[in-house]
């Protein structure tokens, strides 16, 4: 059975500790599997669909969320992410008091230079993997041109991927 | 730094993340891609330099970092109101057909044609994260480059240091942006004259 108030602080406790993304799996993992609350198939299932459904990564929760414990999971675990995020108005406000201070802007200049490194990481994580050949690199190119051309709507460009994908790999 | 668009009232900012959530599949690339084209070059509500900085102040807040960026340009453009309907707009929406999908995905999971046509929208969102990597990058790599060769030198080390510890050494986001941290504040400080040069690049 169930406590909702624990199974909320659960999956508080794990994106409080994360960073977007998979990065609260681990922790959401150990807690929900050895109370019996999950099993491994809700994980794989929901980290599946957190890739096809829209929005960031780390919504892959709700449908952990959803599968463990139906519309009330759901919403627990979309509470759940939301709160942590609100620590950037501390954050924020702690920089603005701060930021005349040479030190700080030069560290959050090395923080907007991390930014970047991050994107670009991310894209390589996303273009290295067993499943994308000569061909996919080849979509992704494709893909880069319409996109930088800002002409392009973006549904328009995921839809002749995926059509292409769906013709090359028939 | 400030924009020229009047901000926008709250049902148009609701409605506009709201299309962001509908349309952003393929995850964080996609929708980060999508907030930089529609509020800074459809509505110029902002500026790339502004975004860059709410983008690095969510990347120092725990948990997901998209929702931190929502979080601070919800406010700027509507107060705590703006805050909530964007919050509101960009979750609501996936939320709803994320659900949908669980309850699909049992049954097209295993259709050969949903994997062909995966296989190529997985690329294509690599390749819009590379977009969104530029715009991140171009503000600073013009910036640097007018302060010369040896700042744009400086600069694309760092950044290029840092790309590889991630993908090679695979150390975490956390620990790189304190590594950013450490060499911002020491490397890129302002300084009160001009910088002639420095020795203490490695």
């Amino acid at each position: 059975m169930i406590n909702p108030f624990i199974y909320f602080l659960l999956f508080l406790k794990a994106s409080l500790f994360s960073s977007g993304g998979l990065s609260n799996l681990p922790s959401l993992h150990q807690d929900l599997i050895s109370d019996g609350w999950a099993n491994d198939a809700n994980f794989g299932q929901s980290v599946a669909i957190g890739q096809i459904s829209p929005g960031p990564n780390g919504l892959w929760v709700i449908s952990l969320g959803y599968l463990t414990y139906g519309y009330l999971g759901a919403l627990l675990a979309l509470v759940a992410i939301t709160l942590p995020p609100f620590l950037v108005i501390p954050i924020s406000a702690i920089y603005t008091r701060i930021e005349h201070q040479k030190r700080v802007q030069g560290a959050m200049y090395g923080v907007s230079l991390a930014v970047v490194a991050l994107s670009i990481a991310v894209c390589w994580t996303i273009l290295y993997q067993p499943g994308i050949d000569w061909k996919g690199l080849l979509i992704a190119v494709g893909a880069f041109g319409l996109a930088l051309s800002r002409k392009v709507n973006f549904l328009i460009i995921l839809a002749v991927a995926g059509i292409v994908g769906y013709l090359v790999y028939r | 730094m400030n924009s020229q668009n009047p901000k926008p009232g709250m049902w148009k900012l609701f409605r506009v993340w709201a299309t962001i959530g509908l349309q952003s599949f393929g995850g964080g690339a996609s929708t980060t891609f999508l907030i930089q084209r529609t509020f800074i070059e459809k509505y110029d509500w902002m500026t790339m330099e502004e975004f860059t900085h709410f983008w690095s102040l969510s990347i120092l807040a725990p948990g997901i970092n998209l929702l931190g960026l929502t979080i601070l340009m919800g406010r700027k453009l509507g107060g705590s109101w703006g805050i909530v309907v964007s919050l509101a707009g960009l979750l609501l929406p996936s939320a709803a057909i994320t659900c949908i999908l669980v309850a699909l995905f049992k049954q097209i999971e295993n259709i050969p044609a949903v994997q062909m046509v995966l296989r190529g929208i997985i690329p294509a969102t690599g390749a819009i994260m590379a977009v969104v990597a530029l715009n991140f990058a171009l503000p600073i790599m013009r910036k640097s480059s007018k302060e010369g060769t040896f700042s744009l030198l400086k600069n694309s080390i760092v950044i290029i240091v840092c790309t590889l510890a991630i993908i090679f050494l695979k150390l975490s986001a956390a620990a790189v942006v304190l590594g950013a941290v450490i060499l911002g504040a020491l490397f890129f400080s302002p300084k009160a004259e001009p910088p002639i040069q420095s020795g203490e690049e490695k």
